[in-house]
């Protein structure tokens, strides 16, 4: 009876706990695509006329489609770049033995603690010192600094859980080190690296401090979204920032179908 | 010794020649100065505790560490400069280091993938070789980390001849099976042997494993071969009495002459008959086996008196622990005796034991 009892009221909890979350997190994500849904040119609650108005005319807009072109090419560039560096950073953070190891180890994370509108000011002086043109190409070189360290955390997951001894029997099967790498570290490595490429995307696609300071006249979405909610908003604004939270969705589930599939044809 | 030992030893065609091959990391000698030949064909394995040096030596074969004196050669053919990669040799890791990410058979294949053989050729091959090692067929596309400990060491080793390497090197392949599977395996390994003529140097903590096994046995101790010899020299007439301890468990009795002809022994009250060359301090060694429990004292050329402090099962005999003054002695017996709860007299005769100078 008293077991019972306690069971309901662990199911109690677990379900009072979901539903606060699903109201905290995802109705305020919810409510900016019923927002976007408005007829109207302002949002006023409850909706009096539902359309698809604003979604086409944002699909139609230039001005969208450059930004979004924008932040995919920033976003692409530095899931690229982040990946690379994340890859052999987590090499030297996790793998290998070397004199400055633990040192290296805590220089990389700090970037990440340190605070993104600070480290934006702080990149933006460096940038104007340097004399560089301000473009989404500086905001690449900015994404990276906060966000190769990330990477190179979630890639060096992956290489704590590697038994390097794999490696030298696979150079003793006659494995030169190329082949080593190509056939055995990567391939062992790949689901780090294939979250990090995730993270990497996601975390620059949805970046605002960084790109606000560092990339100039080029617009990124939550520049924008940004800018427009301060001066000349229209329910562009949330349909955009609907339809980059679905973007962000679906680069989410195209890589847990990914996993998914992977693991399914090494079983 | 053995028809293998003889076979192996008769050809007497030098493959292996180590020369002064020392090993120093951060200063500490891992492996010091050793000499060693090894013949075409030969099972030698390399015993000795943890931190012996045994598995530095083996990578140093392997070429996976490079010797920081002396040399070794292949056929008079200095290895040093090879990497491992080029060497004949493979190595089956104490972990056995599978590629968790393949299949049996892609894991078996690699050695001829790197070699870029074809698909077709490589999966014969890789079949050929699973019948030898006795894994169904129906395996081949198994993933690997799927198959149970002992399925895992046959993949490790059909991997490792795949390539037809000359010398199998084996870091302890076995320790981590249970003693059932284990002992399968090694009567395995030992057919395997015989049936590929191919050179194994084999390294293990457990002398038991090597006597099974071996044409010729190395014990290492803190990085020096102490001895080496068949596994029946290395039982019979160990050279020291580190070698006699390691061969299991055993009496050892301290002795030292009492000046005429006979031995005493400091902890342990009259005196001792033993086979000694000469009138030396020494230890006296006596396995389980051939201590006995006597009727009368003069059964036996020695013997002692205690009492019996506890018994255990061995499965196939009864082995006694008795506490003789302030020593234990263990005596091994086929069959369980009842004993009063009185004294007791063990013996053993002076032929049985084995005498070793300090």
């Amino acid at each position: 009876m008293n077991q019972e009892q306690a069971a309901l009221r662990t199911r109690t909890l677990l379900w009072v706990w979901t539903l606060f979350v699903i109201f905290v997190v995802y109705l305020p994500v919810f409510c900016s695509a019923l927002a976007s849904l408005t007829k109207s040119r302002y949002f006023l609650f409850p909706i009096r006329k539902w359309s698809f108005d604003w979604w086409d005319k944002t699909m139609a807009s230039i001005e969208v489609s450059t930004l979004v072109k924008t932040s995919l090419m920033l976003a692409g560039s530095v899931t690229v770049l982040a990946t690379i560096i994340g890859f052999f950073g987590a090499l030297a953070f996790a793998r290998y033995n070397w004199k400055g190891r633990s040192l290296f180890q805590k220089v990389v994370l700090l970037p990440i603690f340190f605070p993104q509108p600070v480290l934006g000011l702080a990149l933006l002086l460096w940038f104007n010192a340097l004399g560089l043109p301000l473009s989404w190409h500086t905001a690449v070189i900015a994404h990276l600094v906060w966000i190769a360290p990330v990477i190179t955390l979630v890639i060096a997951i992956q290489v704590y859980g590697f038994d390097p001894v794999v490696e030298e029997a696979a150079f003793d099967l006659g494995a030169s080190r190329f082949q080593v790498m190509k056939e055995v570290t990567l391939p062992m490595l790949w689901p780090g690296i294939w979250s990090g490429m995730l993270f990497a995307f996601l975390l620059s696609w949805g970046n605002f401090p960084l790109s606000l300071y560092t990339s100039g006249a080029d617009s990124t979405v939550p520049k924008w979204l940004f800018t427009k909610m301060i001066a000349g908003y229209t329910p562009m604004v949330p349909t955009l920032g609907t339809m980059s939270t679905l973007g962000a969705a679906l680069v989410l589930s195209i890589g847990g179908v990914a996993v998914i599939l992977a693991r399914r044809r090494s079983n | 010794m053995s028809e293998t030992a003889l076979m192996g030893v008769s050809r007497q065609k030098l493959l292996l020649d180590l020369v002064g091959v020392r090993k120093t990391f951060d200063g500490f000698n891992a492996v010091e100065r050793i000499d060693l030949s090894v013949m075409e064909g030969e099972f030698f394995t390399i015993v000795g505790p943890s931190g012996s040096g045994k598995t530095t030596l083996l990578r140093m074969l392997a070429g996976m560490d490079q010797p920081s004196e002396g040399a070794i050669y292949l056929r008079g053919e200095s290895l040093n400069d090879m990497p491992a990669n080029k060497r004949p040799t493979c190595l089956v890791f104490q972990s056995l280091a599978l590629f968790p990410h393949m299949t049996v058979g892609q894991n078996i294949e690699f050695a001829l993938k790197m070699r870029k053989i074809a698909p077709a050729a490589r999966k014969e091959r890789a079949l050929e070789l699973m019948r030898v090692v006795r894994l169904p067929e129906t395996y081949y596309s198994k993933n690997v980390m799927k198959c149970s400990g002992g399925e895992k060491q046959r993949v490790a080793l059909a991997r490792a001849f795949t390539y037809d390497p000359e010398i199998l090197l084996f870091d302890e392949p076995l320790s981590a099976l249970d003693y059932k599977l284990r002992k399968t395996l090694e009567k395995e390994l030992k057919d395997l042997h015989r049936e590929t003529g191919k050179t194994f140097i084999y390294i293990t903590h457990s002398l038991e494993e090597a006597m099974v096994m071996s044409d010729r046995i190395g014990v290492m101790r803190d990085g020096r071969l102490v001895q080496v010899g068949t596994p029946e020299e290395i039982y019979t007439k160990p050279s020291d009495k580190f070698v006699s301890e390691f061969m299991g468990e055993v009496n050892i009795v301290r002795v030292r002459p009492d000046g005429s002809g006979r031995y005493k022994s400091e902890d342990l009250a009259g005196s001792f008959t033993v086979n000694a060359p000469a009138s030396t301090d020494g230890y006296v060694v006596i396995r389980p086996e051939f201590l006995r429990f006597l009727a009368l004292p003069s059964d036996a050329d020695n013997c002692l008196t205690g009492r019996v402090h506890n018994e255990y099962s061995l499965g196939s005999r009864v082995q006694y622990q008795v506490r003789v003054g302030e020593r234990m002695f263990l005596v091994e017996q086929p069959r369980r005796q009842s004993f009063g709860g009185g004294d007791v007299t063990i013996g053993w005769d002076a032929a049985d034991a084995i005498f070793v100078a300090e």
